[in-house]
């Protein structure tokens, strides 16, 4: 059922002359939820979001957000009436003062909430009549942001949106993003940030190159990876723990260390059943869970 | 009523599983009484900024387990019925004996790192394993 | 709020343009007639020399001409911006996410500019006759009138050309920097080898006044008038296509 998800592709491509931008992606998006979007620089994640809100047209398949089909100019608009979006880099008009961008952005949507506008404005202390291009940077981001919390959209799209920003306003963009997911809002935002996506994000996609991936819930890769550290008298071969969900196997002298997405259970039957002498777990951080799908992904290319 | 939770996302552990715990372990030693309300998920998850549904189904695992309450409207209530209160009793032997093992151990010469690793070693033994909850 | 949004933009060009073109012809103006009064020796009412109307009809002729000069320079300007050129200073994102479509965002900025185009040419002529009025060399309405179609219909093909070129190329200063190149180009070309064709010309009213009495004729060049026209129109539907085929 389309309203179990908010955004969905299918086979999703853009291509730059001979480069692909983004590859045949089938990305799904929960409703409900809030889903981060991970990916190195290039990895497609901004030109996604740009199909996605009918700012750039893709080279071939199909999206729909909110049940609107993207490439569709009319159906464009009405989704954009449900969405929220802050772009990289927080743009804004710098000829309006701070009033006139408030009250410009608050006349196109029915979901704007002036109880809201006026909280967020009074937190943040924005100068009602300072010009929006004499504002610090910190402000500005204040302001970009405040214009998408001041809603209650169906679907907020935030493309970086802990850029630049210091530790304090960090904490305030994370929790207002939590407020608005709370009041019914989906959230889908693209981060560099590992460390705040893994607080707040329920789901995370992984795209590289243009491809996705990894879909999977925050909670369930926190179950099943795990680094298993085994201290061996003599090291067995490394085909021994070549098992489902190994993904990489270091040694060293008489330590092995196995990079498990699953299967951690077997992984360490099999070393007690290969006399191991000292077994250590330890759950694998986003991080490092992204790191290596993306050095596999690389490997596999190869 | 607000406690001090403290979520670690780098902990390996789903972290609705962690806020569970937490609670768990309040009405365990006390500090949550039966009838005490627990903050309403949007206001719980703003303070601690995790997402609104970890907080959801944390509430909603541990009013299947028969912990909390959850009123329509109201939010959130402490329940520790009998049942529970024997199983508190029960923990609160336990984490003694524990204890008087841990300092066995320690006078035995191991250092508390060791008998963490140990702890861990032994709990993730696929014999020994247990089904996570 | 399109329409603010294209009002707060184009402010500051318009009312620079504005005070321009309408302190210029009503100084002009005025200036020139006390000049045409001081050489007839009978500026009152009561003693005004039919004879000499002819004088103050070709001062009115050549307040047109640098009128259109200073009105193509205006409107040029004011057709620049839009959607391309926010893509090119990195404001497109906040517009592109409105619910709007591209067509209307286009088309609000055509109207503004048109609405600005038009005062830009109405209230210096109504300066200019009230001018008149007061150093008592009524005109005829009829002339006016003629001289303000003449200007808006015929000239409002410069706007689009502007319009266009700032829906096409994305530089800050690029867009009009082609869109001014063109003006000069076309004016020397066409009255070189187009003479008949020449826009500008068609503006001033060279093809239409009498270089007798100065006055402009009953039969303006409709023709070239509605060519004129229709030619905007295309440039502002090509304006919406290009606007609505571009990537951001």
């Amino acid at each position: 059922m389309t309203d179990e998800f908010v955004i969905v592709t299918q086979a999703l491509s853009k291509s730059y002359g001979h480069s692909e931008a983004v590859r045949a992606l089938d990305l799904s998006v929960g409703r409900g939820r809030i889903t981060a979007f991970l990916g190195r620089n290039g990895a497609g994640k901004s030109t996604t979001i740009k199909m996605l809100l009918g700012m750039i047209r893709p080279t071939s398949g199909s999206g729909t957000v909110l049940g609107n089909v993207i490439n569709d100019s009319k159906e464009s608009v009405a989704l954009r009436r449900r969405v929220a979006y802050v772009a990289e880099d927080k743009p804004l008009y710098g000829y309006m003062t701070v009033e006139q961008i408030v009250r410009f952005a608050r006349s196109f949507y029915a979901d704007w909430r002036i109880d809201s506008e006026k909280q967020l404005l009074r937190d943040c202390e924005l100068p009602l009549r300072r010009k929006v291009k004499s504002l610090s940077k910190g402000m500005r981001t204040k302001l970009a942001l405040l214009l998408a919390f001041a809603r209650r959209p169906d679907l907020i799209i935030l493309d970086e949106p802990s850029e630049g920003l210091d530790p304090v306003a960090t904490e305030y963009l994370l929790q207002s993003l939590v407020a608005r997911a709370s009041e019914g809002s989906s959230v889908f935002f693209s981060s560099h940030q590992i460390s705040e996506v893994e607080r707040v994000a329920d789901h995370v996609c992984i795209l590289e190159k243009g491809a996705l991936l990894m879909d999977a819930s925050l909670d369930s890769l926190r179950e099943s990876y795990r680094r298993i550290d085994l201290v061996f008298p003599a090291l067995p071969a490394e085909r021994e723990f070549r098992i489902s969900g190994v993904q990489r196997i270091q040694t060293s002298g008489r330590q092995m260390s196995v990079f498990a997405s699953n299967n951690a259970d077997e992984v360490i039957e099999r070393a007690h059943g290969l006399s191991v002498v000292s077994v250590n777990v330890t759950p694998i951080g986003l991080r490092d869970i992204f790191l290596e799908t993306v050095k596999e992904n690389e490997r596999a290319l190869v | 009523m607000a406690l001090f939770f403290k979520l670690a996302p780098t902990s390996g552990q789903p972290l609705y599983l962690q806020l569970m715990q937490q609670i768990r372990h309040g009405a365990e030693t006390g500090a949550l009484l039966d009838g005490d309300q627990l903050p309403g998920i949007r206001t719980l998850a703003e303070e601690l900024i995790v997402s609104p549904n970890t907080v959801a189904k944390a509430y909603s695992e541990l009013e299947h387990e028969g912990l909390l309450e959850l009123r329509q409207g109201s939010g959130a209530f402490i329940c520790v019925k009998r049942r529970t209160q024997s199983l508190t009793d029960r923990v609160q032997a336990s984490r003694r004996k524990l204890r008087d093992l841990i300092d066995q151990l320690r006078e035995a010469g191991l250092l508390d790192e060791e008998i963490h690793r140990a702890f861990e070693a032994e709990l993730t033994h696929p014999v020994l394993a247990v089904k996570k909850r | 709020m399109l329409w603010y949004k294209a009002w707060l933009e184009t402010r500051a060009r318009f009312l620079t343009c504005f005070a321009t073109v309408v302190i210029f012809c009503t100084v002009f103006v005025h200036h020139a007639l006390h000049v045409v009064c001081a050489e007839s020796l009978s500026c009152s009412a009561g003693l005004w020399d039919p004879a000499r109307q002819a004088e103050v009809y070709r001062l009115l002729f050549i307040n047109q001409q640098f009128l259109v000069f200073m009105w193509i320079l205006s409107v040029v300007l004011l057709g620049m911006g839009g959607i391309v050129r926010e893509g090119a200073i990195g404001t497109a994102a906040p517009t592109l996410a409105l619910p709007v479509s591209r067509a209307r965002l286009q088309g609000v900025r055509v109207g503004m500019g048109v609405l600005q185009a038009i005062a830009l040419a109405v209230v210096p002529w109504l300066s200019v006759a009230s001018v008149s009025i007061l150093a008592g060399r009524p005109i005829l309405m009829r002339q006016v009138a003629s001289y303000i179609l003449l200007l808006v219909a015929g000239g409002m093909v410069y706007f689009a050309m502007s319009i266009l070129i700032s829906s096409l190329i994305p530089g800050e200063y690029t867009a009009p920097a082609v869109a001014f190149g063109i003006v000069i180009l076309a004016a020397i070309l066409f009255d070189e080898y187009l003479r008949g064709l020449n826009v500008w010309r068609l503006v001033t009213g060279d093809f239409s006044v009498d270089h007798t009495t100065y006055l402009l004729s009953r039969h303006l060049p409709w023709l070239g008038i509605l060519a004129s026209l229709t030619c905007a129109l295309l440039m502002f539907f090509a304006s919406i296509l290009a606007v609505q085929r571009r990537e951001f």
